[in-house]
């Protein structure tokens, strides 16, 4: 048994960058953070830039997790444990990417609207956004529109997002959206929705860039999104 | 009366046995009297072991009561220890209130007193499905529920023998705003039924607008002292009960009338992904809900409440029908006969999209386990599809069909002279057929369940009929209900005192989405 874990174990300052990137996607895979970090430290180490670092080893990994949970491969735990680990990478880089200029993934805020303190969908979509290189800011529940407002002032971030699981708080979305309109300040953001009571047509009512039906879609939705807004 | 006139009634010829014949069969009750076992899963030891780790983790981890400075000053008075919004309990300390005060049983009382149900011991109620945004139907497909698809369910509710309630959110009337609905809501319940209802639990005001209205309906001194509402409080699991509920459920306490107190499990993500893990929580949950219900009024009625549905660890998505689901259900519906309190769980629970085989299947294991179990008021028995998210008019009467059979099978067997049939060997005997024989001539007619919907006719027979699959002999069937349906009578002095109520009510305050 301890000969066998002697031979699993790697050393990763001995690989090669492109071994080592290979290595990084499959702890990605694996969710393993404390390797993820020591990786992610061996490339800076060995002068890479930190927005390489990002789209080579980090958000290519999670990429990988990403096909494989909608191809029902991987399981929710284990794309968390994934998620997890990308985050710690990220906490190394993000310093770094903004000394550098270099354009961050994007910034998210995000919370559970007025009324409603059922966040469980909402913290699976912070993990996803952060799997996928977001900087999230967590508003957690029961959001009034002040809350939202703040936040938005305060951060500057590229995308709100809103959750309910509630027929009752749902429609408190448009409120925020409303707000937002009237402040002159709904262009500046993409706003995403979701929640199991909602569906597209509710999205385009309430004045939502989009509706996203699960954490992974809300991931996806928000990077090309962000895209399309910076290639514009 | 002469007699010729008389036999004539009994007859009555090819028009009376064709009308006869294509009514329902099935006799209302106003709920079904058990005769049959409970069907359980743990023995006793199993249980001790859930009500000890459940104990412990009120001792230990305890409960948030968020928002609610009132609840938790009720709580530390009883004995409970209160750091800030969690609430730890004494070991025994919730079991022992419960025991002491909640009732084994209760009536609840319904605009008509023959509807009226009796909750818990031997008995079940079956209820519609509770919740639902969306609702959906062959023709129309998916969409947004409005206030006329919930006046459409209460009537189906109405119309169904084998559904005694007429149920609470039927669906969610979207189209009306947030905190003004309730009201058409529950008049709609009074107006186009005449079986008990549940009441609004979204905010306290709205609680009490429900509790105004029975008033209305059954005078201010019987509403005080008899329920004649029921309504659900959810448990915000994990271990969180939340100011909107904890206010509603204070509102219907005070008032005598019954709260289910359910906590909502999404095994998995919202409580550990384990049969006895889940039931160790549900009870914890459920008895920290029903104890505080008991200190804001001793002797409130409640109803220990589950919900369990299994996660997909591949996708997150709710999963219902499955075996772990069925084994929480058996073994929190044993763990509610030994704390004394009725038991609510079950229901026609699915997730699929349409009404096709898997919303059948799965809802089928759900109603077969809920009935053996031993449930009392089973919660969404008709109508469920994808979750919960869509309330179906084509799944609600091939549910109610359901709901009858049920009926019969907790009925059990009948041993009788007649139930025993031995007259009929005696005329028989060997090598012959059963079916011209007197004791057949005699309990034909209601010897078998006639289902409305199940086509059991030779394959040549079905085609001729059209080649319907049984969601469409389902949209037919709802069809035909609700083109035929007549309201129940209402006095017009109560109905105008409740609009009157509705008008002055709305009046009172803006329209508000929240």
């Amino acid at each position: 048994m301890a000969d066998d874990d002697f031979e699993d174990e790697l050393i990763l300052s001995e690989l090669s960058d492109a071994e080592l990137v290979e290595q990084m996607h499959d702890d990605l895979y694996d969710g393993l953070r404390d390797e993820i970090i020591e990786g992610t430290h061996i490339l800076l180490e060995r002068g890479w830039a930190a927005d390489k670092v990002l789209a080579e080893a980090l958000v290519e990994g999670m990429r990988i997790v990403g096909i494989d949970f909608r191809d029902g491969i991987l399981f929710v735990p284990e794309v968390l444990l994934a998620a997890n680990a990308m985050k710690g990478g990220m906490e190394i880089l993000r310093p770094l990417l903004a000394e550098t200029g270099a354009k961050p993934v994007g910034k998210m805020v995000i919370g559970t609207v007025k009324g409603d303190i059922h966040d469980i969908g909402k913290n699976l979509v912070c993990m996803m956004m952060e799997g996928a290189g977001f900087e999230v800011i967590d508003l957690g529940i029961n959001n009034a529109v002040e809350d939202y407002l703040g936040a938005l002032e305060e951060h500057k971030p590229d995308i709100l997002g809103m959750s309910a699981l509630l027929t009752t708080t749902m429609p408190y979305m448009k409120v925020v959206i409303d707000a937002l309109v009237e402040k002159g300040m709904r262009e500046d953001y993409i706003v995403l929705v979701g929640g199991a009571p909602l569906n597209e047509e509710f999205g385009k009512a309430v004045g939502a860039d989009a509706y996203c039906r699960d954490a992974a879609t809300a991931a996806r939705t928000g990077a090309s999104l962000l895209a399309e807004r910076r290639a514009a | 009366m002469s007699d010729q006139q008389a036999r004539r009634r009994a007859g009555g010829g090819r028009s009376g046995k064709r009308a006869s014949r294509q009514a329902s069969q099935v006799k209302a009750l106003p709920f079904i009297e058990r005769r049959i076992p409970y069907y359980e899963i743990l023995d006793p030891a199993g249980l001790e072991l859930i009500e000890h780790n459940a104990d412990t983790v009120l001792e230990e981890i305890g409960i948030d009561f968020r928002d609610d400075p009132e609840a938790l000053t009720l709580l530390k008075q009883a004995g409970a220890d209160v750091q800030g919004e969690r609430v730890r309990f004494p070991r025994g300390m919730c079991r022992e209130i419960i025991r002491k005060h909640a009732p084994a049983e209760f009536v609840q009382h319904a605009r008509n007193p023959e509807r009226s149900v009796t909750i818990g011991g031997r008995r079940t109620v079956l209820v519609p499905a509770y919740g639902s945004p969306f609702v959906r139907d062959l023709d129309r497909g998916r969409r947004y529920a409005t206030i006329e698809d919930f006046r459409n369910f209460v009537k189906l509710a109405y119309l169904s023998p084998g559904i005694h309630h007429s149920g609470g959110t039927v669906c969610e009337p979207v189209d009306l705003p947030v905190n003004k609905r309730h009201f058409d809501m529950v008049y709609s319940h009074i107006r186009y039924s005449d079986k008990p209802f549940m009441g609004s639990v979204t905010h306290a005001s709205r609680a009490q607008d429900t509790v105004d209205m029975a008033k209305l309906v059954f005078g201010d001194a019987f509403v005080d002292n008899n329920t004649v509402c029921t309504s659900l409080i959810n448990a915000n699991s994990p271990l969180t009960y939340d100011e909107t509920m904890l206010g509603a459920l204070k509102v219907y306490a005070r008032h005598q009338q019954a709260t289910v107190i359910s906590p909502f499990i999404l095994a998995g993500a919202m409580s550990p992904v384990t049969v006895a893990g889940t039931c160790t929580q549900i009870l914890a949950e459920a008895m920290a809900g029903m104890a505080f219900a008991q200190l804001v009024r001793p002797g409130a009625p409640v109803v220990f409440g589950t919900f369990a549905s299994a996660v997909s660890m591949q996708s997150g998505a709710p999963t219902f029908g499955g075996p772990e689901p069925s084994m929480v259900l058996y073994v929190c519906a044993a763990l509610a006969r030994r704390l004394g309190v009725p038991f609510r769980s079950g229901g026609g629970l699915c997730a699929s999209k349409v009404a096709d085989a898997q919303a059948a299947y799965e809802a089928a294991n759900t109603l077969q386990t809920a009935a053996l179990a031993g449930v009392n008021f089973m919660l969404h028995t008709a109508g469920w599809l994808e979750g919960g998210l869509v309330m179906s008019y084509e799944k609600f009467v091939m549910d109610a069909d359901q709901a009858n059979m049920l009926g019969i099978l907790l009925g059990g067997v009948d041993l009788s002279v007649n139930g025993q049939g031995l007259e009929a060997f005696r005329e028989v005997g060997p090598g012959k057929h059963f079916l011209g024989a007197a004791h057949t001539q005699a309990n034909f007619e209601s010897a078998f369940y006639r289902s409305p919907l199940a086509d059991n006719n030779s394959f040549e027979q079905w085609q001729e009929d059209g080649a319907l699959d049984c969601e469409q002999r389902a949209n037919r069937l709802w069809k035909h209900l609700l083109e035929t349906c007549q309201d129940p009578d209402i006095d017009p002095g109560l109905d105008e005192a409740l609009q009157d109520f509705m008008t002055r009510r709305k009046a009172a305050f803006p329209d508000r989405d929240y």
